[in-house]
């Protein structure tokens, strides 16, 4: 388990391989502002994306580059909030959520080889898809929409054509995560009453109940390795990063302190974990080893 | 950091024009209130010196936060499991753990009600007390209390901290400010970065008027020869005296330091946390050190949660559980802990009241998007301070949250009870021909 309220090893510059190399947690932004969804976008890892509250009107998807620190808007000229990146294991597709108009919200899935750009456009009326995630074999997206009053998983192919209802149940299904074969989905449920880890086929057959806490276990990520699921739960009381292997045995806690930690996401090699800490008010990216 | 910025309107005459007009509609506690007659009663049964209403803007879900169900149906309840407090048997939703812990500083009203559905007509009853309909508008809580104290030393009487005058994509509040009292008891605008850089729009005269050069009178007056047309076609003298007040406000130390959160040591305002909301929490509290009577702290300009060129207001009519778990709830539990702990351990919190609220709740009954909308008939208010006993609920709704069980407590009683415990008791309400009809909450005064 790592505390993290003293300990920060500096930070931004720092090299690329040592990011790899160091035991101690680091943190990779400085800026403090309002931060969420880290995904890393390179295969090597050497890239990460997430979304900022860059201004008091938009989320905006920013690029940091771990080599040299550099933080840079993905998209300068967009001026709509942008959130909820997911990319590809190979790095060429990126999905994410893009604000619309009134309360609507698209999903935009992008080849990032060609620049070749497609949407799922939001339904009719107040509506908006959540949580993206790219298939391993990058012909399927899924995601988070809601109708009917709960909140189902759909897939989409890649071209976001043929969206297709995978998960029905009651309550809010959301945050889909496949692990590294892309024949399991780890999801989040509130079905059973508040929000807790299901993992089923990615066809959506055989769902099954990982975790059983009276809190929240959310957002869960699958490890490249398919070893073990990171997720956040509130169950001591405040968002900390736990993990537990695929078949719910040998939960763990990764990180310990009264401030929030959230939004955990694995480098592509899976020997560091990225995720949001809330520390002295200020909101950061921070890296620790699992 | 205190930033008055820079004014966009160049050299325009008839631009130039519109910047002195905003100047006045914006200044009035500079102006001509300061002759109105003043109705300033023996402090007597003063308890509240000054007021923060922090006005949550856009209408969180009551079932949600402060009022959960935790026996009503999934279709109820939602995914949130309610927890303990600090008080025996009061229960608040898990995404307010720092609030739950400080439940001994505050009471909840569970069973407020109001009459209107919409936004803006529900924005100005929450304010007034009245609906905007039939005109004319009534004047805010703020403007009352303003009018009521007057205007004494350099700072206006009524500050609201925010982008701007709350409204949705549609149109303004009509009850912002000072509505049947004049324009001159319109609320002194002030907004507040996530980093705590404090601007006041209505001061951005002139281009290259800059915190520097606003203390520099020479400069000033250079400023002003540069535009001696506007001044003729505005009428120098009515200008000048405007200008002064201005000047007034932001050459006067202590004026100054009220508006500047560098002054507050770093842990202090980290505690508040690295957001807009936070950090405007600060400088109420940092207002009413300095005297002013009467603060709102408005959560957002804008009611909608995530429409472009909106500050995510609470109007969650989609993404409400993510919105309130991932990011509303957290900043609120943060900054509003901060601001009670702060008020508690200086000593100001005897003698500041302190009032969260928005304009209505949300549907018990989570809509087919997954979320709420909106919910006249029953809602939240937290009360601290100003002598209230704390650790109580006050009010109850029924099993799903949909009706009061109690007495409804209406907008209208809210600002009697506000201007009952700033002092003002109904023989002054009735003097100045506001608040007529209201009655006070009996548990909060």
């Amino acid at each position: 388990m790592i505390r993290l309220g003293v300990l920060l090893v500096a930070v931004v510059g720092l090299g690329f391989g040592q990011f790899l190399a160091a035991a101690e947690p680091i943190r990779l932004t400085t800026d403090g502002r309002v931060k969420r969804d880290p995904v890393f976008s390179k295969p090597d890892g050497s890239e990460l994306l997430f979304a900022v509250l860059d201004r008091p009107k938009q989320l905006r998807l920013m690029k940091l580059t771990l080599a040299s620190g550099k933080v840079e808007s993905l998209h300068p000229d967009e001026t709509r909030s942008e959130f909820e990146p997911a990319v590809s294991r190979d790095g060429r597709f990126l999905a994410f959520v893009q604000n619309r108009g009134n309360l609507s919200l698209a999903m935009v899935i992008k080849d990032l080889m060609n620049g070749h750009q497609v949407d799922v456009p939001p339904g009719g009326g107040f509506s908006g898809m959540h949580s993206p995630a790219i298939a391993p074999d990058n012909l399927r997206v899924l995601y988070s929409y809601p109708e009917d009053g709960r909140q189902h998983l759909f897939s989409v192919g890649i071209d976001a054509k043929n969206p297709t209802r995978l998960v029905d149940s009651s309550g809010v299904n959301n945050w889909p995560s496949f692990s590294p074969d892309g024949q399991q989905v780890v999801f989040s449920s509130t079905r059973d009453g508040d929000y807790d880890l299901y993992v089923m086929k990615s066809d959506g057959t055989d769902v099954r109940r990982l975790t059983d806490s009276p809190k929240q276990d959310i957002r869960p990520r699958w490890s490249p390795d398919g070893r073990r699921i990171v997720f956040t739960s509130n169950r001591d009381g405040n968002y900390e990063i736990y993990s537990v292997a695929p078949d719910g045995s040998g939960l763990s806690r990764v990180t310990n302190h009264p401030e929030q930690d959230d939004f955990a996401t694995w480098s592509p090699d899976g020997r560091r974990l990225v995720f949001v800490a809330e520390r002295d008010g200020h909101q950061d990216l921070v890296s620790v080893e699992p | 950091m205190f930033d008055v910025g820079t004014f966009r309107a160049k050299t325009c005459d008839r631009a130039g024009r519109r910047a002195f007009l905003r100047v006045g509609a914006a200044l009035p506690w500079m102006l001509g209130g300061l002759a109105v007659d003043e109705v300033v009663r023996a402090a007597a049964a003063t308890r509240a010196k000054s007021i923060i209403f922090v006005w949550l803007w856009g209408a969180p879900s009551h079932i949600d936060t402060f009022d959960p169900k935790p026996d009503a149906p999934m279709e109820y309840r939602g995914p949130f499991t309610p927890i303990s407090t600090r008080t025996p048997g009061l229960m608040v939703s898990e995404l307010l753990p720092r609030l739950a812990a400080r439940s001994h500083k505050y009471t909840v009203v569970r069973s407020n009600v109001t009459s209107e559905p919409g936004h803006p007509d529900a924005g100005t009853v929450g304010l007034t007390g009245f609906k905007e309909k039939p005109e004319p508008v009534r004047p805010n809580f703020g403007s009352i209390i303003s009018k009521f104290r007057g205007h004494r030393g350099s700072l206006p009487p009524f500050v609201s901290v925010g982008r701007g005058i709350p409204r949705d994509v549609v149109r303004k509040v009509d009850g912002y400010g000072g509505g049947t009292l004049g324009k001159t008891f319109d609320p002194f605008m002030v907004s507040c970065s996530d980093l705590g850089e404090v601007e006041i729009p209505a001061l951005q005269l002139l281009d290259g008027l800059t915190p520097n050069r606003v203390s520099d009178r020479r400069a000033l007056l250079s400023l002003v020869d540069e535009v001696p047309r506007q001044l003729e076609a505005l009428g120098i003298d009515e200008w000048d005296r405007t200008f002064q007040r201005a000047y007034g406000l932001l050459t006067t130390p202590a004026a100054r330091a009220a508006f500047d959160l560098t002054a507050e040591p770093q842990k202090m305002r980290d505690g508040y946390g690295q957001t807009t909301f936070g950090q405007s929490c600060l400088l109420a509290r940092r207002l009413v050190e300095a005297g002013v009577p009467y603060i709102q702290v408005n959560w957002s300009e804008y009611v909608e949660s995530i429409t472009p060129n909106c500050d995510f207001g609470w109007d969650t009519h989609i993404y409400n559980f993510e919105l309130l778990q991932d990011t509303h709830c957290p900043i609120f539990d943060r900054a509003y802990s901060a601001l009670l702990d702060d008020l508690d351990s200086r000593g100001l919190l005897k003698h500041t009241l302190v009032v969260a609220m928005g304009e209505f709740g949300r549907t018990p009954r989570i809509n087919g998007r997954a979320a709420r909308d909106h919910w006249p008939r029953c809602y939240f208010s937290l009360w601290s301070g100003a002598g209230i006993e704390p650790g109580r609920v006050i009010g109850a709704s029924d099993k799903y949250a949909e009706d009061p069980i109690t007495e409804g407590i209406t907008p209208l009683m809210v600002g009697t009870t506000i201007s009952e415990l700033a002092g003002m008791d109904a023989q002054a309400r009735a003097e100045l021909r506001v608040l007529d009809g209201g009655s006070v909450i009996h548990e909060l005064v």
